[in-house]
């Protein structure tokens, strides 16, 4: 019982990581909450909530939930969410699956597109076998 | 402004802070900065490299190298320690060489 409380208490993490002006990177970083970056990454980073403050530079592959962009990102992005600010910059490819928010002043360079969810996946398949069910039928 | 790196997020690369840096998550890789502080959840390999300051509360696997070391309660170091002051708490676990130096040349550039 105590072991279990125990578990649930680390589990939990109140607040989120933050990455500071000064602070210099060169690697991955794996987060499972939510992680606020204000210095320079060069790496991939993978993240449940990602946002790239205004001294932000982030330079490698981003997957998250949620990005928020409001200073400079170089690579591409993989995200449920994409929101860039009206500072923010982008040289890359942006692939998102529910919403794309760009603000009034944003410099995006880049391919952008909406993925197709797998429910969506599905029903076109489903669509496929029926017409060529119908076809064998006839 | 410090950054702060929680239990919920792991870093694999080498760190350059010219402020204080908290940490209470997973890190391999070389750390340098001004001060840095492991949480109870931290655990670091690599070497830890501070001008002024290293407080060490979780795991570390690495060398130490600072002007002031303190060890809490909850530490358990194994490496090389190199600093001017040390502070070892009761019940910190140590497997460590450790010496004591006039001056702390950190090659903390930039």
């Amino acid at each position: 019982m105590f072991f279990k409380s125990d578990k649930k208490n680390q589990d939990q993490v109140r607040g989120f990581s933050h990455l500071g002006e000064n602070f210099r990177f060169d690697g991955e970083i794996d987060c499972k909450g939510e992680i606020e970056i204000a210095g320079k990454i060069k790496g991939n980073v993978k993240a449940k909530k990602l946002r790239i403050l205004e001294t932000g530079i982030v330079k490698g592959i981003v997957q998250a939930e949620d990005v928020e962009v409001l200073g400079h990102m170089v690579g591409n992005i993989d995200s449920k969410n994409i929101y860039i600010g009206n500072k923010g910059v982008v040289r890359g490819n942006l692939h998102f699956e529910n919403n794309l928010t760009v603000l009034e002043g944003a410099d995006i360079s880049g391919h952008v597109q909406k993925n197709k969810k797998d429910k969506v996946k599905r029903s076109d398949t489903d669509k496929v076998k029926y017409l060529e069910h119908n076809k064998i039928a006839s | 402004m410090p950054s702060v790196i929680l239990r919920d997020t792991n870093l694999k690369g080498n760190i350059t802070e010219k402020d204080s840096i908290t940490i209470d998550g997973i890190v391999v890789g070389e750390i340098k900065a001004e001060e840095v502080i492991i949480l109870e959840n931290g655990n670091i390999t690599g070497d830890i490299t501070a001008d002024n300051n290293i407080e060490a509360g979780g795991q570390i696997t690495g060398d130490l190298c600072s002007e002031r070391i303190h060890l809490n309660n909850s530490a358990k170091i194994r490496g090389k320690l190199s600093h001017r002051n040390l502070v070892v708490d009761e019940g910190a676990q140590l497997e460590i060489v450790s010496s004591t130096r006039k001056k702390i040349t950190t090659n903390n550039k930039e």
